[in-house]
């Protein structure tokens, strides 16, 4: 009557039952938009700090604990806190602690700078699922010259090991740009002795707030990317059974993640939205309740229009990661070509061969 | 015999999960897959419940025979006991 069975497909299989029933099994809380570190290509930092002007007011502890518990009635298993950074809130474990009573799957992202003795002895007393830490170089040069503070590189090794000698499950992961691409294997080395798993990612975009961004500063050239992802033999082996397959996506449906199916999020002033990098519909769930506000998710997603013609005909769509927020965020629509996408995709077909017939235009 | 309050049943769909709380989270490593008998049971055992009431409860719910209830109730708190979920 107890199963013990793998824990990534059966996570897989679980997001897979939520979709169909349109039940929020996994929940993103942006706790924060500030951070003590300045990178460039971040996508949600405030540079001006909370009282800029401008600057909307960050919910509560009391507020995002209301929000928790409506969604678990609404079914949240996987919760992911993220920010900016979380541990920047003096009231970070006002929130934390109740959450860790309340039957979620915990996952804490954070840059690990924070991480002092006792916020590391805090969270050993009620862990989360796992942590992950951004690492943004192998070298406390290049880091630093990605985070913009001096000092960052030892906080976060100092971070990462007061999570280590508390057997706090600990995930380590950078992003790359063309500034710290150089250290990928270093890092890799880096968590590979202290006997954590290691990913990173390479695909840098712009901020949905539109404010202004340094992001195509800091972006690998399409063939890079490419070169990086055939390193990776499950990326690559996918890639390379789409070029086989000569088969186009089966759906028009312009949004394919889970998002706004089995997913959420919800930005550190209260707003209910699709995905990080899609901040509509803006529902709010603390006026018009946990239900209403994801209904309104559910109804944007299966509302939003289709990809481009230009797009579904593209010979190269098989190949393409474009989604709507990246459409939003890069051509002003939810159903644009990215550019950076096109670029991409045809750089895959260059390197794994036979390209996929377009689907045809109705 | 109870269950602790150490794990807390979540549903996807009709599938039931038992997640860890607290520092339960460094033991358990993920979280733990019920069918619908032991989901049934796990929710029983929120209150003070013999062996004898499990099984009438399950024979019950489920029109079983109170041997095959029997057998099936036994494992699952074997299961329970060992992982020391329940206190006796």
């Amino acid at each position: 009557m107890t199963d013990i069975v793998e824990y990534v497909p059966l996570v897989r299989e679980l997001h897979e039952r939520a979709a169909k029933l349109k039940q929020p099994v996994n929940g993103v809380f942006e706790l924060t938009s500030l951070c003590n570190l300045r990178c460039g290509m971040c996508y949600v930092r405030q540079s001006g700090g909370d009282k800029a002007p401008g600057v909307r007011k960050e919910l509560s502890a009391s507020q995002w604990l209301e929000i928790a518990g409506q969604a678990r009635e609404n079914g949240l298993i996987f919760l992911l806190l993220t920010g900016g950074e979380v541990l920047l809130r003096n009231d970070f474990f006002e929130i934390y602690e109740p959450l860790t009573r309340m039957g979620f799957m915990i996952t804490v992202f954070t840059n690990g700078a924070l991480i002092t003795d006792s916020i590391a002895d805090r969270l050993a007393r009620c862990p989360p699922s796992r942590v992950e830490i951004s690492l943004y170089g192998a070298t406390s040069a290049t880091c630093e010259k990605i985070t913009g503070v001096p000092g960052s590189f030892a906080a976060c090794r100092a971070g990462i090991e007061n999570l280590l000698a508390r057997r706090i499950p600990l995930v380590l992961k950078s992003t790359l740009s063309r500034f710290n691409v150089a250290e990928l294997e270093a890092m890799r080395q880096m968590a590979h002795g202290w006997g954590v798993p290691f990913y990173a990612s390479w695909l840098l975009s712009r901020r949905p707030d539109k404010q202004g961004s340094e992001v195509e500063d800091y972006r690998l050239s399409a063939e890079e990317c490419v070169e990086l992802e055939a390193t990776d033999r499950a990326s690559a082996n996918e890639l390379r059974e789409a070029a086989l397959s000569e088969k186009v996506p089966d759906s028009d449906s312009n949004f394919y993640c889970k998002a706004g199916r089995a997913a959420f999020i919800v930005n550190p002033y209260g707003d209910l939205n699709v995905c990080s990098l899609l901040p509509e519909p803006a529902a709010r769930p603390l006026e018009i309740g946990f239900h209403n506000a994801w209904m309104e998710v559910v109804k944007y997603v299966d509302s939003a229009p289709a990809p481009s013609p230009e797009c579904l005909g593209c010979r190269d769509r098989v190949f393409c990661g474009r989604c709507p927020a990246w459409s939003l965020m890069e051509s002003g629509t939810l159903s644009g070509p990215v550019p950076y996408w096109c670029e991409i995709a045809r750089a895959r077909k260059k390197r794994y061969g036979r390209p996929a017939d377009p689907s045809p235009i109705e | 015999m109870k269950r602790k309050d150490e794990l807390m049943l979540q549903k996807v769909g009709g599938q039931a999960l038992l997640i860890p709380l607290g520092a339960k989270v460094l033991d358990m490593n993920g979280m733990v897959v019920l069918n619908t008998t032991g989901s049934f049971i796990w929710e029983l055992l929120a209150e003070e419940r013999s062996f004898e009431e499990l099984v009438s409860a399950v024979v019950e719910r489920f029109a079983v025979e109170a041997d095959r209830a029997g057998d099936d109730v036994r494992t699952f708190l074997d299961d329970l006991i060992r992982q020391g979920w329940i206190a006796l």
